[in-house]
């Protein structure tokens, strides 16, 4: 569809501009290329256990930014993070479905239980959105507990079997360090490129000013409809991506916290920059690691961190660069 | 046999029904009036239930004045709250929202480092049963129905005759209209977030003897304010008293006719049927 964008309208600030586009591969390959150096920078199976936390927790913060980007937040995130990890583990185990195509069926499951939710609900606004996400969500978390014949109930599937590509199976840390790490920057370009066509700069026009959209001629509720699917796709494969690692799924692995663990991440790493979700992961990630000296305050300074960044950097650790050149510039940012 | 069954299900309905209630109630004004989510609600109804239990139980007090402890203590909290953590976030209601869920995270640790995980029991308040003909009703359920009808009496006299309560409402229908007319909306906020706070401190002190207190005992009952103000209407204060009681005594019926699970299941699908039919709920009004 054409893109018929008044100079007033606010959601060029957001998009990142076409001249942007060669840094931001540029960026991307510098980031990808330090990334893959780690595991020859340490060789600590625990820092690399956390590292790949990390990419695989970056790609539950983006997929949650994109549909961020349509103005939802969703609370049940994690929820279809475990419908993508208990499709895929059950696929495994009962029906030898190779965990590669598990973890693809598993995010088209995740999705396809978000369509007809979306669907409906999508019409509610704001804080009736997040209300219908978080009952949805307990009831993901009630139905793993409950159909105990097939999730195990409470004490979950032990021994998921591990990813295995062309007879090589991934399951040794460094291996599946640089699994996630693929796993993470399609997931990052996919969603670059998504954000960037014309129906994800659909997103950000809804999210800015819907009637706006609407008058210009975007179906915001089927804009609104598709962010939430894909968005919620790309978190069931993460929750298969995640099972397969762990090797291991109850309910308690992707709870209403988990949920909001990823919310976090996204705030404190900034929702308007394509790299916030990741920097947000890579602090939130291995904080609770880095506070467990200080006792059982962990958790705590967490929470203060969430509503001092709210606060202080409402766009996240990510807008501190802008922040700064604008502080130069002498100009407000 | 079967009337018995139905009796006794119906008053579980009842105490169950008027918890919500005093939770949704709170949950709901905060919205009306401030137009924020309180996810931290159902930490307050744990801190009320602490409150009350160490009042109650450690210090001999009364339970009806250690219920009042409870609610002063939480509500003053609940004020200091709302200026120091939720003022910058005013009219954004996704930041307020997150601000939220953080502060539920930093009330529930500090409840699980100084009270420790394990449930606790609290001691009855009144033990006894009444018996009806055939029917048998334990006192200490219809205690809690006796209780929170009084709280909801107090609650709905406190909106509709006092000044406070008067101007709480006009912001709630229409803040800029109420500034024109004289009230400092700044002035109301920390009052209205002080006392819905207080009525989940409230719920949570009635049903620490039936279900015992710990820092986990929160989320159920937000979980279900969520629900009674999605059946009843976002803001709307009827709404939440009609949702609460309908929700308690459908749930009561389904898990004692039903099972547990179907139980669950059957709200989720009554939650989606009137957010597809009438997603403002009964009792609240369509926003354009």
């Amino acid at each position: 569809m054409s893109q018929t964008q008044t100079p007033d309208m606010p959601a060029a600030s957001h998009a990142p501009a076409p001249t942007e586009q060669r840094a931001i591969w540029l960026r991307f390959a510098v980031v990808a290329c330090l990334v893959a150096t780690f595991p020859f920078i340490t060789s600590s199976q625990y820092y690399l256990h956390v590292a790949i936390l990390v990419l695989i927790n970056s790609t539950f913060a983006m997929s949650l930014s994109v549909i961020a980007r349509t103005g939802q937040l969703s609370l049940c995130h994690a929820g279809f993070a475990s419908v993508g990890g208990y499709i895929s583990a059950l696929g495994a185990m009962h029906l030898g479905i190779p965990p590669v195509f598990g973890v693809v069926i598993g995010g088209v499951v995740a999705g396809l239980v978000a369509l007809p939710l979306g669907w409906i609900i999508l019409k509610l606004r704001g804080v009736y959105f997040v209300l219908v996400t978080f009952t949805f969500g307990q009831m993901l978390t009630l139905l793993a507990i409950d159909a105990q014949s097939i999730t195990e109930g409470a004490n979950g599937i032990v021994g998921v079997p591990p990813i295995r590509l062309f007879g090589y199976a991934f399951t040794d840390r460094i291996s599946y360090f640089y699994l996630a790490g693929a796993f993470a920057a399609l997931v990052f370009l996919f969603s670059w490129r998504l954000l960037n066509a014309p129906a994800g700069r659909n997103f950000t026009c809804v999210e800015e000013n819907l009637q706006l959209a609407e008058s210009t001629g975007i179906d915001t509720r089927k804009t609104q409809v598709v962010a939430f699917v894909v968005g919620s796709a790309i978190a069931g494969m993460g929750g298969a991506m995640m099972t397969h690692y762990i090797r291991y799924i109850s309910p308690d692995s992707f709870t209403f916290w988990t949920s909001v663990a990823f919310i976090t991440m996204m705030v404190v790493g900034g929702r308007w920059a394509l790299a916030g979700p990741f920097i947000g992961a890579l602090i939130i990630t291995p904080l609770p690691e880095i506070l467990r000296a200080t006792g059982g305050l962990q958790h705590i300074i967490y929470g203060a961190i969430l509503i001092l960044v709210l606060q202080f950097l409402p766009d996240g650790v990510a807008s501190i660069g802008q922040r700064l050149r604008a502080f130069r510039k002498g100009g407000r940012p | 046999m079967t009337g018995t069954l139905i009796a006794q299900s119906l008053v579980n309905g009842v105490v169950l029904g008027m918890t919500y209630v005093l939770v949704a109630i709170g949950f709901t004004l905060i919205f009306g009036i401030m137009r924020m989510v309180n996810f931290a609600h159902g930490e307050f109804y744990m801190l009320g239930a602490f409150v009350t239990f160490f009042a109650f139980a450690h210090y001999q007090i009364p339970f009806i004045v250690s219920l009042g402890i409870a609610a002063v203590l939480i509500g003053a909290l609940g004020m200091l709250i709302e200026r120091v953590i939720f003022r910058p976030f005013r009219g954004n209601e996704l930041n307020g929202m997150i601000a939220a869920l953080g502060l539920a995270i930093i009330i529930q640790n500090v409840a699980l480092i100084a009270w420790g995980a394990d449930p606790r029991p609290v001691p009855s308040v009144v033990t006894g049963i009444l018996k009806l003909g055939p029917l048998i009703f334990p006192w200490s359920r219809l205690y809690v129905i006796a209780a929170a009808a009084v709280i909801v009496a107090l609650f709905y006299i406190v909106i509709t005759y006092t000044s406070l309560g008067r101007a709480m409402r006009a912001v709630a229908q229409d803040t800029e209209i109420a500034l024109v007319q004289g009230i400092r909306a700044e002035r109301i906020y920390p009052f209205a977030f002080g006392l819905s706070v207080a009525l989940a401190a409230l719920a949570g002190g009635l049903m620490g003897p039936v279900f015992g207190v710990s820092p986990a005992v929160g989320l159920a009952p937000m979980l279900k304010a969520f629900i009674v103000v999605i059946i009843g209407g976002l803001g709307s204060v009827s709404g939440a008293l009609l949702g609460g009681l309908l929700l308690g005594i459908v749930e009561s019926f389904a898990s004692t006719f039903l099972g547990a699970t179907v139980s669950d299941f059957l709200l989720l699908g009554l939650v989606m049927a009137i957010l597809i039919f009438r997603p403002w709920g009964l009792m609240g009004v369509k926003e354009a």
